[in-house]
Formats: C-alpha cells, sequence, structure tokens
C-alpha cells in the first residue's frame, strides 16, 4: 500500500500536466475563434454543411427525391430538357432546383455528393498524417539512413507534377472502388509535405533537454516518441490538417471534375459542375449550385485553419 | 562549381529515369491490357494484336523499357514493311489514335501553354507583390484586413469554377469578351489578348492569393530584422530603407517559389486550358485521358515532371546568385 | 564649455495589453564633449530604450517626455524626416549583434558608402575611398579589397569593427553603442573596447556605452548611470561609483563581477 501510493502520484504528475496545458491552449483558441466572425461564420456552414450529408437520407426522404431519381415531370423535354421554372426549376419539391434532361434533384445530389467530398477529404486527411507523423518521425527521430531513406523518397514524390500524375494513375488503373482508390494517390502524394515538417521538428525535439532528460532516465524509443515528442507537435498538426482539408476537398472536386474521380452515378461536387458545363448559359442556377457549395466549403475551411493557426502562433508567442 | 553542376545534373537524371520507370511501370505492367487502351474506343481485333506486336507488349518489361529508353535518344521504329512508322528521337512514343508522334503533338502545342503561363505569372507577380507589399506596409489597417481577406477567398475558388462564373459574366451576359481560344499573336493582338485575357485572370488568381499572404509575411519579417533598425539609424531615406534593404531580402526567397510553380505550369495549364478550350499541353492531357490514348499521357506526365525537375536546379542555381550568402563550393 | 548631449526627465511610456507602461522614468544624465557615459543594468531595465530614444528609433505607439538636446537643440518633437538629419550625422549608433545588423544581400563597402552618400551626397567613387579609409581606420586588413565582401564573410570582431567604420564614417559628434561588446568572445570584446576608447579620443566624439557589464564600463566610461527597471538608480563619476556605491543595487552589480583573484582561486 504505502508503496503503491507514490508510484501512482508519480503516474498520475506527468499525465496531469500533459493533458493539463493542452486543455487550457485549446480553450484559449476556442475562445480566440469565438470572438471572431469569420471563424464562427465559417464554423456555422460547415456544420451546416456536415448536418446535411448525415441526414441526406432523412431529408431526401421528406422531398420525395433520391439523387438518382429521374423526374421528367420537372423538366420541359420542347425546351431540349430545361427545367421548367425559374431559377433551374426551384419549386417546393426541388429545393435547389433539379438537372436539365432527367430532371433529377440537385438538393439530394449535393447533400450525396457532400458525404463522397468529406468522406474522401477526411480519410486523405487522416492517412496523410498518419504516414506524414510515422515517416517524418522515423526520419528525424532515428536520422542516419532511415531519413536518408524517407528524405530521398520524399524528394522523389515531391518532384512529380502531383496533379498530373494523379489524373494518370486513375486513368489508367481499373475502374475498381473509385472513392478508396482517390483517397490512396492523394495520400500517397501528399503525406511528404507534412512529413517534412514533422521530421524537422522532431529533429529539434530530440534534442531538446526535457527528452534527453527522459532518455536518460530510461525511457524506451516507444515511450520517448508518444510521452515526449508526439504531444508536443500537436499543435502544428491540428493546424496543418485543418489546412490540408480543404485542400483535399479541391483536389478531389478537381479530379471529378476532370472525369477520374468519383465515377456516376455516385454524385460528386467536381462531376456535378462538369456536367454543368454544357449547360451553364441556359441554366447558370445548375452551376452555381455545387459551385457555390464547393467554393463556400473550401473558403470555410481555409479562413477556421488560418484562423487556428493565427491563434496558436499567438499562443506560442506569449 | 563544375563539380556542383555535374552532380546536380546527375541527380537530376536519376530522378528523370525514375519518373520514366515509374511511369512505364503504371502504363504498362498495373493497366489489364495497354494495347487495348491504346488502340482507343474504334478499334478491330486485328489492330490490337498489330499494335502489341508493333510495341513489343508481350517481351519482358526490362526491353520494353530499353526500347523505351532508346527511342528517347536515338529515336526507334515501330513495326517492319509497309506499316513501318518511324518515330525521330527524342521518340516520347506514338499515338496510335491520332497517328502522329507524341513529340510532334506536343510541340505543336507548347506555344499556346507556354502564352498561357507567362502571361498569367506576370499578372499574378504584379497583382500578388503589390498587394503583399501593400497590406504588409499597412499592416493591421483596413486595407490589410481586405487584401487578405480577398486573398483567402481567391485562394479558395476551384479554378473551374472561377473560369466558368467569369466566362458567363463576360462572356455570356455582358459580351465585353469573346469566347476564349488560342488565337495567335498575329492574327491581331487585340483579339489576342481579349482572347488569352481570361485564362490568364483565371489562371493568375490562385497564384495571386498565395503570393500575396507569403509576399506580406515575408515583408512583415524583414521590416523586424535588426539591420532595418540599423538602416533607420543610418538616417537613410524611408523609400531607400524599404527599395534596398526590406524588398530584396524579403523578395528573394519568393522567386524559389515562383520558380517551381512556372516550371510546372510550363507542363500545361490542365483544368484552365481544358476549360476555355484551348489547345495547348494541358488540354491534350485532358482528352487523351478522356480517351484512354496512354501514349500521350504518359509523355505528358513525363514533359511536366522534367519541367519540374530541372526547375527545381535552374531555382538552385538562380538562388546562389541572388543570395550571397549561398554559394556553391 | 557646454555639455553635447543632456537628458532630463525622459520618460518613454509603452501601451501594452495591460496599460500604459513607463519603460523608462524620469531619467537625466548629461555628455560632455570627447566624454564617455556609461549606462548600465540588466535587460529590461530600460538602457537600450533611452538610447534608441536619443536617435528617435522607439517602437511605434512610444511615447517620450522630457528633454533631450543636442548642443543646444531640443531633439524631442522632431519629425522623422528632421530626424533623419541627425541620425548618422550627428548621433549614430552601434548595436549588440553585428551580424544581423547588417543587411545580408549587400557587401559592407556599399553598406558603409550608402550612409556616407546619404549624409554628404558626392560620387560612388569619392564614397568609396571615403570607405577605404573608414576600413583601414578601424583595422580591417586590404580594405580595398575586403569592402567587396557580405557581413558573412567576415568574424564576429571584424563585423563589430565595420559597424564602427560605419557609424564613424560621418564624423559624428556622438556615438551610441547599445552592448556592442555583449555578442563577442572575451578576447575580441577587449580589441574592440581598446579600438572605441582609442578612435574616440582621435576624434573627440562623445560615446554613450550601453551594457549589462559593469566590469567593461570600468575601463571605459568616465561618468556612469545605473539603471533598474526603467529607474535612474545611480548617477556618477566612475570612481564614486566604484568606490563608494550609494545604492544597494550598485552593490550587488559590483559584487557580481568577477575579480581576477577570484578566478585564479577556482
Amino acid at each position: 500500500m504505502t508503496t503503491a501510493a507514490p508510484s501512482r502520484d508519480a503516474k498520475a504528475g506527468p499525465e496531469a500536466g500533459a493533458t493539463g496545458a493542452p486543455a487550457s491552449a485549446g480553450r484559449r483558441i476556442a475562445g480566440a475563434l469565438l470572438h471572431d466572425w469569420a471563424a464562427v461564420l465559417s464554423t456555422g456552414f460547415l456544420i451546416l454543411v456536415v448536418l446535411m450529408a448525415i441526414c441526406a437520407p432523412l431529408i431526401t426522404a421528406i422531398t420525395g427525391y433520391g439523387p438518382s431519381d429521374f423526374d421528367a415531370a420537372a423538366v420541359d423535354s420542347d425546351l431540349g430538357g430545361l427545367p421548367r421554372g425559374a431559377f433551374g426549376g426551384v419549386s417546393a419539391e426541388h429545393w435547389l432546383g433539379v438537372e436539365p434532361q432527367n430532371g433529377r434533384d440537385i438538393l439530394a445530389r449535393i447533400m450525396y455528393g457532400a458525404r463522397v467530398s468529406f468522406l474522401i477529404a477526411f480519410s486523405a486527411t487522416v492517412l496523410t498524417t498518419l504516414l506524414g507523423v510515422v515517416f517524418g518521425m522515423l526520419a528525424g527521430f532515428y536520422q542516419g539512413w532511415a531519413d536518408q531513406v524517407i528524405s530521398r523518397v520524399m524528394d522523389f514524390l515531391m518532384a512529380f507534377p502531383s496533379l498530373i500524375f494523379m489524373i494518370a494513375i486513375l486513368s489508367s488503373l481499373p475502374a475498381g472502388n473509385r472513392s478508396v482508390l482517390l483517397v490512396v494517390v492523394i495520400s500517397v502524394f501528399g503525406w511528404p509535405y507534412l512529413a517534412r515538417v514533422v521530421r524537422g521538428q522532431t529533429m529539434t525535439l530530440v534534442n531538446r533537454e526535457f527528452v534527453e532528460a527522459a532518455r536518460a532516465s530510461g525511457a524506451g524509443a516507444g515511450a520517448l516518441v508518444f510521452k515526449e515528442i508526439l504531444p508536443n507537435l500537436r499543435s502544428s498538426l491540428i493546424v496543418m490538417t485543418t489546412l490540408a482539408v480543404p485542400g483535399y476537398i479541391g483536389t478531389e472536386a478537381g479530379l471529378s471534375f476532370l472525369g477520374v474521380g468519383v465515377t456516376p452515378p455516385t454524385p460528386s461536387w467536381g462531376q456535378m459542375i462538369a456536367s454543368s458545363v454544357n449547360w451553364y448559359a441556359v441554366d447558370p442556377m445548375y452551376f452555381a449550385v455545387p459551385g457555390l457549395f464547393l467554393f463556400l466549403t473550401v473558403l470555410s475551411l481555409t479562413v477556421l485553419g488560418d484562423r487556428i493557426r493565427a491563434a496558436t502562433d499567438a499562443g506560442e508567442a506569449s | 562549381m563544375a563539380r556542383y553542376l555535374a552532380g546536380r545534373i546527375a541527380g537530376l537524371a536519376l530522378i528523370l529515369f525514375m519518373v520514366c520507370l515509374f511511369t512505364y511501370l503504371i502504363f504498362f505492367q498495373l493497366s489489364p491490357d495497354p494495347a487495348v487502351m491504346i488502340c482507343g474506343k474504334t478499334c478491330t481485333p486485328e489492330r490490337i494484336v498489330q499494335i502489341r506486336t508493333i510495341l513489343g507488349l508481350d517481351e519482358p518489361f526490362l526491353s520494353q523499357f530499353r526500347d523505351f529508353l532508346v527511342g528517347l535518344f536515338a529515336g526507334r521504329d515501330y513495326g517492319s514493311g509497309a506499316n513501318l512508322i518511324h518515330c525521330p528521337a527524342p521518340c516520347l512514343g506514338y499515338s496510335f489514335q491520332t497517328s502522329q508522334s507524341v513529340w510532334e503533338m506536343i510541340v505543336d502545342r507548347l506555344p499556346v501553354s507556354a502564352t498561357v503561363a507567362v502571361g498569367a505569372a506576370v499578372l499574378w507577380l504584379l497583382a500578388g507583390i503589390g498587394a503583399g507589399l501593400l497590406s504588409a506596409v499597412k499592416e493591421g489597417t483596413w486595407w490589410d484586413r481586405t487584401l487578405m481577406g480577398l486573398a483567402l477567398g481567391g485562394a479558395s475558388i476551384p479554378n473551374y469554377v472561377l473560369a466558368l462564373s467569369l466566362q458567363y459574366v463576360l462572356v455570356v451576359h455582358l459580351q465585353i469578351l469573346p469566347f476564349p481560344s488560342a488565337v495567335a499573336f498575329s492574327d491581331g493582338p487585340v483579339l489576342w489578348f481579349q482572347s488569352y485575357l481570361m485564362p490568364w485572370v483565371v489562371l493568375a488568381t490562385g497564384y495571386a492569393c498565395l503570393y500575396a499572404r507569403l509576399t506580406r509575411a515575408n515583408v512583415i519579417d524583414t521590416l523586424a530584422e535588426n539591420f532595418m533598425r540599423t538602416a533607420r539609424a543610418k538616417g537613410l531615406s524611408p523609400v531607400l530603407t524599404m527599395r534596398r534593404h526590406a524588398l530584396r531580402p524579403a523578395l528573394t526567397p519568393i522567386t524559389t517559389i515562383f520558380g517551381m510553380d512556372f516550371a510546372a505550369l510550363l507542363g500545361g495549364a490542365l483544368i484552365t486550358e481544358t476549360v476555355f478550350g484551348l489547345n495547348g499541353v494541358g488540354k491534350m492531357a485532358a482528352d487523351s485521358i478522356a480517351k484512354n490514348d496512354q501514349p500521350v499521357i504518359m509523355a505528358v506526365t513525363l514533359l511536366a515532371a522534367t519541367f519540374v525537375v530541372v526547375g527545381n536546379v535552374v531555382v538552385d542555381l538562380v538562388y546562389t546568385g541572388l543570395d550571397p550568402r549561398v554559394r556553391i563550393r | 564649455m557646454s555639455e553635447l548631449l543632456v537628458v532630463e526627465g525622459l520618460t518613454v511610456t509603452f501601451p501594452t495589453t495591460r496599460g500604459l507602461v513607463d519603460v523608462v522614468k524620469e531619467v537625466s544624465f548629461t555628455v560632455g564633449r570627447d566624454e564617455t557615459v556609461g549606462i548600465v543594468g540588466e535587460s529590461g531595465s530600460g538602457k537600450s530604450m533611452t538610447s534608441l530614444a536619443i536617435l528617435g528609433l522607439l517602437p511605434r505607439g512610444a511615447v517620450t517626455r522630457g528633454s533631450i538636446r543636442l548642443d543646444g537643440v531640443e531633439l524631442l518633437g522632431r519629425t522623422d524626416r528632421e530626424m533623419r538629419r541627425v541620425r548618422g550625422e550627428q548621433v549614430s549608433m552601434i548595436f549588440q549583434d553585428p551580424l544581423s545588423s547588417l543587411n545580408p544581400y549587400y557587401t559592407v563597402g556599399l553598406q558603409i558608402e550608402e550612409m556616407y552618400r546619404a549624409h554628404r551626397g558626392g560620387s560612388r567613387k569619392a564614397a568609396r575611398k571615403i570607405v577605404t579609409e573608414a576600413l583601414t581606420q578601424v583595422g580591417i586588413p586590404e580594405p580595398e579589397r575586403r569592402a567587396s565582401y557580405y557581413p558573412h564573410q567576415f568574424s564576429g570582431g571584424q563585423r563589430q569593427r565595420i559597424m564602427i567604420a560605419m557609424a564613424l564614417v560621418c564624423s559624428p559628434a556622438l556615438l551610441i553603442a547599445d552592448e556592442p561588446t555583449t555578442a563577442l568572445d572575451v578576447t575580441v570584446q577587449a580589441q574592440i573596447l581598446r579600438l572605441l576608447a582609442g578612435l574616440q579620443r582621435e576624434t573627440g566624439t562623445g560615446m554613450v556605452f550601453v551594457t549589462h557589464d559593469l566590469a567593461v564600463i570600468s575601463t571605459i566610461a568616465a561618468r556612469v548611470l545605473v539603471m533598474r527597471r526603467g529607474e535612474q538608480v545611480e548617477y556618477g563619476t566612475a570612481e564614486q561609483i566604484f568606490a563608494e556605491p550609494r545604492h544597494e543595487y550598485t552593490r550587488m552589480l559590483l559584487e557580481s563581477i568577477p575579480r581576477i583573484d577570484d578566478e585564479v582561486a577556482s
């Protein structure tokens, strides 16, 4: 009993310290963001889009039109399939109008498209972060030949014109599961940018006193990495990942726009914009709706990432 | 210097070789049947067999790859007899869909891509650096906040969305500009300028926003340097202090980024060219993707990678001339 | 003979998140022609702010009160344009870290030359001769060739010599040296101090020598001002202060100077 108590205290000490500091830092950042109208608006919009994506089946059940349901009554076949009514066929049934020719509900396609976009972007971010952190820390922690190998691979991947290369790979690979393929391809070309930063920071952290102290007191490599280095990378990882998500949403939309991303009938914003190209002169709404959703989503995420970075920078400076 | 250059060129060659190998692997090994892909949509079984033998697709991978590399430097003949197709060096491949050597196709379209890239680069450097400077000098004011807000917004518009919006407003609705097309300069400078204006603006917007943010950050950092205090303590005029002591340190790092961005663009602005129907290398790549014309896609990938890798070396060389602290041994 | 620099009741106020803070409070001292006055204090004591205030180089937002007179002329309240003629021409300054105080992108020759030409005009060719002389004066070997070198190609001590050459190129009446030896090795420190003292005797320039190190002051200054937390703690001749420090804080500073016999003992 007498021996157990101190050991529990010793364990609780560093843990309390580790969770205590970031929690207050997190609260401070959240506080700073709440006072910034741009950050609040961005967050609001993102919550709306995420809710739309999650509740897509529910909302389509209310409106009665799924993402792939044709509605011949909503389009005018005499006018070459243009939507009936103003603003691209906005009506009580089709809140954001319909697609020309086949009359598919745009709201439903936007919501299901958001699911695809967000899923791909978040999966790609998770995978990129994982790869970036693992390889970046391996290179930074062990240095020597591990660093040599990883750094050369990163140079090699970063030398590629990634957009053209992604397109090339996606166009030559057998169809298969496009979404998974997109995530893999985006991550393979994305991780070096994160790993480079992680590597640099790990290298400086390894030589800091507290890591030296932990090492001297007999901590193993695993303990050093997970208890000492990783928690110190947290703030820069948060900033990098929030700024990566809008990039990946844009990349996914761009690839789908070019026809090598998500394949129909799965809806995707980029794909919707691509198919609206032939119609935008006569039916601008068809283009405007997905265009606006894409732009506002990327903008909100970018603004949020930018403000989080500003708040963390200010925190580090003080 | 000579040793450094030799080293850099060797490294460059190695990376390009790896890129070749990698692209070749993807197109000819991962693809289920390259001959079917290469042949295109209107294709007969005989034609597929013919392509397979012409390209030597039944041979082992390494010998195929060797033939490809030899073709790059010495040119190569496809098939024999009446079907003989000669592909002079640098032979990047032969498009069986357009019956043209890929190199010729690229050379035909490179001027359009270069025009798009150069015009956009001029625009984004002027706008981006200008806005960044103004923001930095007026840090914290209404100017700064407005410009940086715009920069965030501009960087968030996917360029095809911007392209289509501009086209709708300026061409379809207001009819100020003609529909963009690859008009030659000799057809009249005004028409040429009008035709390329939208592609330039669209391509430049994203970069300009990025450069504005970079310039602002660099200038603000430089203004806080000790040597700026020295310059003021010396009694130099504010104009000289800014122009000589702040601008050069602040803008030199941007040349590196500019070099890389510009090199990447020379390989074709895929989306912009496609949206505006400009017949450059980028549009050719997009069309080839749609048609699955694999030799062309592969060649464009290689070309773009070459631009990036060579651009990297050029940028490093230029940088040593711009920053006296970096010297080649 | 009138004093060269008279500072009276100088107060510098900064707006901070915690309201207005006086970083310098009611500081007064005088510097005679060809006299060296030392300002001593720990970091944050306001000694650097005092010296920056003389040149009107305080960060934006700072408010100064009191009086700073150079040759009987008031410097406070002048426009930046007017102050520009004072900076470099009448009062020049050298800083703690010579590497970051020189612009890495330009040759040292150009950086000295632009200072001379900003105040005296003339052709680049004429200015180049002046640069060579100035570099010779501070003991840079092969001055003509070295003028075309960049700051990073010199050693720390040489860089500070270049800063001194630059500061003296317009023969100012007053030189402010803000911790000029702090970033240097001990042996180089002594050389720079000797150089400064020698040049000061030669040219008859008044000098304000700012440092945290009383030991350095003892070798160079005739009068000493001790500062702490923005306030003037003690002001008198160097002998007075070293012999009979009146203030507790000065005594503490004096005791922290390592003695030669201490070093031998340890």
